[in-house]
């Protein structure tokens, strides 16, 4: 068999300086955005002094803390956007900068020490800690997994089982969205085979309920369900959480971050979960914030308002009734059985290594 | 007792051999060796950068136990009819091209807009008019094998000498004979180097039309390995095919241009 011939092939210095060039390449792209950071880096800002007070005090230059929330803008992150406005984070010592945007790859950065804490999903959590990635979950922020089947009241679907034989739209066979159907099928008897899958790689899976393109689809509590019930269309939402409690969204960080930082971490937490427990009491100052931190957001107040009511209803714990942040340890045990059983989890790990509750309020 | 059989003329196979694959071995033993030392040298973990040994074994272990087959069998389907597609309809536009300055002169601004606009931004409009299927996927890689290949046979078809044109006129050739017989085949050479850049953009144009939305291919499993498994190797097991296949697949149309043209 002939070697792959080039247009134009190079004399062998030419050869050994593409090839010098494609290690240098490699190594400026590995070096620049992916590199661990040293121990040094670790410590942003002059507060982080080993025998002195865990947190800065509002007189000492602030810490800094950069946070990845994994997702556009929006009032689902109300309680980012209470703590910075209103100072908590600031009265904590810490300098917040809220990374909102989009970012596949928030896990492996937390992992890597380039974010220090992000709000990922707890079944991200899971098959990363298996494949060695060092993040550990350290507060609950979706008490109940916002990651839902949902249909038009109309469509006659009323439980899981209903679902068999339907069209259900999803964005792709990846990700907490496929994961939870598997979950609420099983929970009935039923797999994947039994429903008619269409795929919205778009998202474009509510749509399609709305239109009738599906009987019913993917999505999340506090969102898909709320714009159909605006639009004046009764919905239906199927939860797993009673069967298969898979955890929801929650503060993860890595741990050589938790290490270095877990005073500040501490700080943070305490001051997120002040803002969640102020917007659950009065959810109209989560909507003023977060109109204050994202302008746009103020051009429809009534249907954020409905979002972030459904939000904070996705912040609680129905099954155990337990404050914001808690762990829930055993739902935690019952969803890596789950995802061990769909071959999601390659190398045995356990809750201890997915979880702490050292970032908690005491 | 016979005498001893003479050593064969000229050079033995094993030093040919030895002299054909021996720069791809270094080269390739160089590569693998600034990437283990990279490694090394930033003590990187093995979800930000693996080192070679444990993406081969990965490899070995993905082909074992079935993972990657299934998703190369989708993208070599996509490839295969989307580069079939795109290079037979690049081939009929490129003599348009060449034969008709009105034509070239009309479709000249859509071609090169069409080249210039990112795939990338494309592929979820596609999609979405088109499904996620196979559909969408063809259609992407055609439009990327398209503008090499009508532009190498545009430029093969007008460097055929005119004088051989003019000789095949005077012996009353017809316009189709024309073609067929001197211009097409004149301009092989050309066309087959487009094709060999053609190929090698269909294997890109498959693995983005999968991002775009799909239930298998290797662009899929990417996605799986990075975003939902978190397994890094298998994720660079995944590239490696994907540079395999682009690697055999340009090796084929090498063969056939030696079948076709001769070496060059």
């Amino acid at each position: 068999m002939p070697t792959p011939r080039l247009p134009a092939p190079g004399s062998r210095p030419r050869e050994i300086a593409a090839l010098l060039v494609t290690v240098g390449l490699l190594a400026a792209c590995t070096s620049g955005a992916s590199a661990p950071p040293a121990s040094s880096d670790l410590n942003v800002g002059p507060t982080i002094i080993p025998s002195g007070p865990p947190v800065a005090t509002p007189s000492a230059s602030p810490l800094k803390l950069v946070v990845g929330l994994g997702y556009i803008p929006s009032v689902q992150f109300a309680q980012f956007y209470l703590a910075d406005r209103a100072g908590y984070y600031r009265d904590a010592g810490l300098e917040v900068e809220l990374q909102n945007k989009i970012d596949p790859d928030l896990v492996t950065l937390l992992g890597q020490g380039a974010i220090d804490i992000g709000s990922a999903d707890g079944t991200s959590v899971i098959p990363a800690v298996s494949q060695g990635i060092p993040i550990v979950y350290a507060a609950t922020i979706y008490g109940t997994n916002p990651s839902i089947v949902f249909a038009k009241a109309s469509s006659g679907i009323r439980t899981a089982a209903d679902l068999k034989g339907r069209k259900v739209g999803i964005p792709g066979k990846y990700g907490s969205s496929w994961i939870m159907l598997q979950a609420l099928l099983a929970s009935v008897g039923l797999t994947p085979d039994d429903v008619e899958l269409v795929l919205y790689p778009d998202f474009g899976q509510g749509v399609a309920v709305q239109e009738g393109a599906v009987d019913a689809a993917t999505g999340f509590a506090n969102n898909e369900p709320v714009q159909l019930e605006l639009s004046g269309e009764r919905a239906v939402v199927l939860h797993v959480d009673e069967t298969t409690p898979l955890p929801g969204p929650g503060l993860v960080t890595g741990r050589q971050t938790l290490a270095a930082k877990a005073d500040a971490l501490r700080a943070f937490v305490a001051a997120t979960l002040r803002a969640m427990d102020e917007i659950a009491a009065d959810p109209q100052r989560g909507l003023d914030a977060s109109v204050a931190a994202v302008p746009d957001l103020g051009q429809d107040p009534a249907r954020q308002l409905a979002i972030l009511k459904a939000t904070i209803e996705t912040w609680k714990n129905a099954r155990t009734g337990a404050p914001f942040g808690a762990i829930d340890r055993t739902g935690w045990q019952a969803s890596l059985e789950f995802m061990t059983s769909l071959g999601l989890v390659p190398n045995p790990v356990t809750v201890d290594q997915l979880v702490t509750e050292e970032l908690l309020p005491r | 007792m016979s005498a001893p059989a003479p050593a064969p003329r000229g050079t033995a196979l094993g030093p040919r051999i030895a002299h054909a694959w021996l720069p791809v071995l270094v080269s390739l033993a160089g590569f693998l060796g600034a990437w283990q030392a990279i490694v090394l040298a930033g003590d990187y973990p093995p979800f930000i950068l693996p080192g070679p040994a444990s993406v081969v074994a990965r490899f070995v272990r993905a082909w074992a136990d079935g993972t990657i087959a299934p998703h190369l069998a989708t993208t070599l389907v996509e490839i295969l009819l989307g580069f079939a597609v795109g290079g037979v309809v690049a081939l009929l536009v490129g003599v348009l091209l060449a034969r008709s300055r009105l034509a070239e002169r009309l479709l000249s601004p859509y071609l090169v807009a069409a080249q210039a606009t990112p795939v990338l931004a494309l592929a979820p409009l596609i999609a979405l008019w088109f499904g996620s299927g196979l559909l969408s996927k063809v259609i992407i890689c055609a439009l990327i094998v398209f503008f090499p290949v009508a532009v190498a046979t545009m430029v093969g078809v007008r460097s055929v000498d005119p004088r051989l044109v003019e000789m095949a006129r005077s012996f009353r050739a017809t316009r189709w004979q024309l073609i067929s017989k001197l211009e097409v085949p004149a301009a092989l050479p050309a066309i087959l180097g487009g094709m060999r850049v053609g190929v090698t953009l269909a294997v890109i144009g498959a693995i983005v039309g999968e991002w775009a939305g799909a239930e298998r291919g290797l662009g899929v499993l990417i996605n799986l390995a990075r975003g939902s498994l978190f397994d890094i190797p298998l994720m660079f097991a995944a590239l490696l095919t994907i540079a395999l296949l682009g690697i055999v697949l340009y090796l084929v149309i090498v063969l056939i241009e030696r079948r076709l043209v001769g070496v060059r």
